[in-house]
C-alpha cells in the first residue's frame, strides 16, 4: 500500500460506508473502473429509491393496505411488485424495508469502525497491558457464539431497529478492533511514524494524522464487506423473530411471513429475496473492487 | 534449579524422554496456548452469565407459563434457587464447572451433561458434513481456476462464487425446501435421523442442510484459494524453479502451489469455524434438527440458564481447540515455521 495513494482518501474516509460509490468529487479517474461503478451505480441508485424516491413521489403506504387488493400478482396495476397476504403493496414494502437495512448497515458499520477502530488502534499503538488485557476481551468476544449475545440485545432491549443495530455492533466492535490493531502494529514501526515520533509530535497526533490515513483504505473495504455480512444478519434475525417486529416493513420479516405462503405466492419471498441479494452482490463487489484498486490485504 | 535439571537425567534415563517432551515446541505451544484460553473461557461463561440475567423474566415464569400465578412462580423460582443473588448463582455453577459438573436443566431433570451428549453430535456432524462438502467442491474448482486465470471456468466461477457469499442461507434454505422436498420430494424438508439408525436414512436427512451450510463456505474458499494460488504462480521463486526443472504446469500447480495454500487455508478454516457454528442454529431451527443450536434457542427462550451456560462453553472450547489444532498443523505443513518456532 503506497502511502500518497492512501493521503488521497483521507478526505474520503469521513463518508459513511454506502455512500462512498465512486461517484463522489475528484472521483474522475475512478470512473472508468466499471468493476466498481456498476455495482456502486446500482447501491445509489437503491438509496435513492429507498430513502428519496417516497419524498417525492406518492408511492403507497407500505402499511394499512386494502384487505380487497390482497395477494395480486407481479405488474399488478398500481402494484408493481403486486400486494400481499394482507393487502399492502410490496414495492414499497421493500423500499421502507431497504431504508431499515442500510440504516442499521450505516449504523452498525459506523460503530464499529468508531469504537472498535479507535480501541483496536490506541491499544496497538500504546502497546504493553493495555493491549494485552483489549486483545483478551477481543477473544471472549471471538469464541462467544455471536448469535447468543444478539439474540439477547435484541430480546432484553425489544425489538427494534435501535436495538438491533446495538446488538448487531456487538459483531463489528471486535472485528473493526481486531483489523486496526493488525494495520497499527504494521505502521508503528514504520520509517515515517518513527520520524514523527522522534521529532516529538504527541501521540494522538500521530495516531490520527499518520495512522488513520494509512489504514483508512482497509478499514473502509472491511466494512463495505461488513454491511454486506449485516444486511443478511439483520435479515437473520427477523428471519428468528427477533428482529424488526412485523407490521414495520423489512426485507427479513417480508421473507419470513411470506415463507408461510411459499408454495402458493412464492413472490412474496421471490422479491425481497432478491433485492438482498442485489444489495449484498453489490456491496461484496464494491469492498472487493476497491480492495484491489487499493491494493489492501 | 538449572543444576538439577543438567544432573537428574545422568541418573534417571526416563528423564531424557520426559526432558525432551517437555522441551517440544509443539507441546510448549499447546500448552501455553490451552492456559491462555482459561481466562478467556471464564470470561465467556461470565459474559453469557451477565446477559442471560439481564434479560427480562426468568426461567420459573418462562417455564410455567401466562397462566400461573404470583405464588406459583415464587415457590418454583426458590426451588429452582433463582432467588439467591446473581453472584451466588454463578460461584455455584463455576465451583460445580471446575469439579466436572455442569449442572441439570431448570426445565427438566436431566443434566447439562447428557443433553449436550444428546446433542452434540448431531451439530459436529452437521459441522463435518458442510466442511467435506466444502473442500470437495472448491479445493477443484479453484486448481481449475487458476490454471487459466481470467478464462471461462474462472469467470463463471467467480460470478458463482460472489453469488453463493452474498445469498443469505435462510433464502437459500427456503427456495431448497421448495426445490428439493415440495416439488421433487428427493430429500425431507424435517426431521432427524440418528446414524445409529442407519447410514442411509442418516445421510438422507443430513444432506441439504449440510449443503445449505457449506454455500457461502465454497464460494468464500473458492475466492481465497484463487487468489493465493495465482498469486504464487506469478510470483514465488520455488514455482520458478519448478519450471525450469521442466515439471509440468498442472504438476507445478497441484503438487507445488496447492500444497502451499494449504496453510492459509487452514487458517481461513480455523477462523471459519465459529462462525460455521454459528450458522447452525438458523439451519437446525429451519430443518429441525435436534442439535445444539436449536436446544440453544430453546434454552435462551426459557431462560434455562444452565443449558446456554453448557452450550457456550462448548462453543468456546471448540473455537480455542479449532485455533490450537491450526496453530499445530501449521508446523506440520510448513518446515520453515516449525523451525523458527522451536529456535524461539
Amino acid at each position: 500500500m503506497s502511502v500518497p495513494a492512501a493521503n488521497v482518501l483521507t478526505t474520503a474516509s469521513t463518508v459513511p460506508a454506502a455512500e462512498v460509490a465512486g461517484a463522489g468529487p475528484g472521483a474522475r479517474g475512478w470512473l472508468r473502473s466499471a468493476e466498481i461503478t456498476i455495482p456502486g451505480g446500482i447501491i445509489v441508485l437503491l438509496l435513492f429509491f429507498c430513502f428519496i424516491w417516497p419524498l417525492v413521489y406518492p408511492v403507497p403506504k407500505p402499511i394499512g393496505g386494502s384487505l380487497l387488493q390482497v395477494n395480486l400478482p407481479l405488474f399488478a396495476p398500481g402494484h408493481i411488485f403486486g400486494t400481499d397476504d394482507v393487502g399492502n403493496d410490496i414495492m414499497s414494502r421493500i423500499l421502507y424495508g431497504g431504508r431499515v437495512s442500510f440504516e442499521v448497515a450505516a449504523g452498525v458499520q459506523v460503530i464499529g469502525l468508531v469504537v472498535g477502530g479507535l480501541l483496536g488502534m490506541a491499544a496497538a499503538y500504546r502497546g504493553g497491558w493495555i493491549e494485552a488485557v483489549l486483545m483478551r476481551i477481543l477473544d471472549v468476544f471471538i469464541a462467544f457464539p455471536s448469535l447468543v449475545l444478539v439474540l439477547a440485545i435484541a430480546d432484553s432491549l425489544g425489538p427494534s431497529e435501535m436495538h438491533v443495530i446495538w446488538a448487531l455492533s456487538a459483531f463489528s466492535i471486535p472485528a473493526f478492533a481486531r483489523v486496526a490493531r493488525a494495520a497499527t502494529l504494521r505502521l508503528r514501526d514504520q520509517p515515517f511514524v518513527v520520524a514523527a515520533r522522534l521529532s516529538g509530535t504527541k501521540a494522538w497526533r500521530i495516531m490520527f494524522q499518520h495512522l488513520v490515513p494509512n489504514m483508512a483504505p482497509q478499514l473502509l473495504t472491511f466494512s463495505l464487506l461488513g454491511a454486506g455480512i449485516t444486511i443478511l444478519l439483520e435479515g437473520g434475525l427477523d428471519f428468528l423473530g427477533y428482529g424488526i417486529p412485523p407490521p414495520t416493513a423489512s426485507w427479513g420479516n417480508m421473507i419470513a411471513t411470506g415463507q408461510q405462503f411459499i408454495s402458493v405466492y412464492p413472490d412474496l419471498v421471490l422479491v425481497p429475496s432478491f433485492f438482498l441479494l442485489l444489495t449484498c452482490i453489490c456491496l461484496n463487489m464494491m469492498g472487493d473492487g476497491l480492495r484491489a484498486r487499493w491494493g489492501v490485504r | 534449579m538449572s543444576t538439577s535439571a543438567t544432573v537428574q537425567p545422568a541418573r534417571w534415563p526416563g528423564g531424557a524422554f520426559l526432558r525432551r517432551l517437555a522441551s517440544s515446541p509443539a507441546l510448549r505451544v499447546s500448552g501455553r496456548r490451552l492456559l491462555s484460553a482459561i481466562p478467556v473461557l471464564w470470561g465467556v461463561t461470565l459474559l453469557a452469565f451477565l446477559v442471560m440475567n439481564a434479560l427480562p423474566g426468568d426461567a420459573a415464569s418462562a417455564l410455567l407459563g401466562i397462566n400461573a400465578t404470583k405464588a406459583e412462580i415464587r415457590a418454583f423460582s426458590i426451588k429452582l434457587h433463582l432467588n439467591e443473588p446473581l453472584w451466588t448463582r454463578y460461584g455455584h455453577w463455576l465451583a460445580g464447572v471446575v469439579t466436572g459438573n455442569l449442572g441439570t436443566s431448570l426445565a427438566s431433570p436431566q443434566s447439562v451433561a447428557s443433553i449436550l451428549g444428546q446433542r452434540l453430535p448431531v451439530t459436529l456432524e452437521l459441522v463435518l458434513f458442510a466442511l467435506i462438502i466444502t473442500l470437495v467442491v472448491s479445493v477443484p474448482v479453484s486448481v481449475l481456476c487458476a490454471r487459466r486465470p481470467g478464462g471461462v471456468v474462472d469467470r463463471l466461477s467467480l460470478v458463482l462464487s460472489m453469488g453463493s457469499i452474498s445469498i443469505a442461507p435462510y433464502v437459500l434454505a427456503l427456495l431448497a425446501v421448495i426445490v428439493f422436498c415440495v416439488k421433487w420430494s428427493v430429500f425431507p424438508a424435517i426431521g432427524y435421523v440418528p446414524l445409529s439408525q442407519g447410514i442411509g436414512g442418516n445421510l438422507h436427512t443430513m444432506t441439504l442442510p449440510s449443503i445449505i451450510l457449506a454455500v457461502p463456505l465454497i464460494g468464500f474458499y473458492i475466492r481465497f484459494l484463487r487468489a493465493d494460488l495465482v498469486e504464487q504462480m506469478q510470483a514465488e521463486d520455488y514455482i520458478v524453479t519448478a519450471r525450469a526443472k521442466g515439471v509440468s504446469e498442472w504438476r507445478v500447480l497441484t503438487r507445488h502451489a496447492l500444497r502451499n495454500s494449504f496453510i492459509g487455508l487452514l487458517t481461513v478454516i480455523g477462523l471459519n469455524l465459529a462462525t460455521l457454528i454459528g450458522a447452525t442454529v438458523i439451519v437446525e431451527d429451519i430443518f429441525s434438527l435436534p442439535g445444539i443450536g436449536y436446544e440453544l434457542l430453546n434454552a435462551i427462550s426459557n431462560r434455562n440458564v444452565p443449558v446456554v451456560e453448557g452450550i457456550v462453553l462448548v462453543f468456546g472450547i471448540a473455537v480455542v481447540l479449532a485455533n490450537l489444532l491450526t496453530d499445530l498443523l501449521y508446523g506440520v505443513l510448513d518446515p520453515r515455521i516449525r523451525h523458527v518456532r522451536s529456535r524461539s
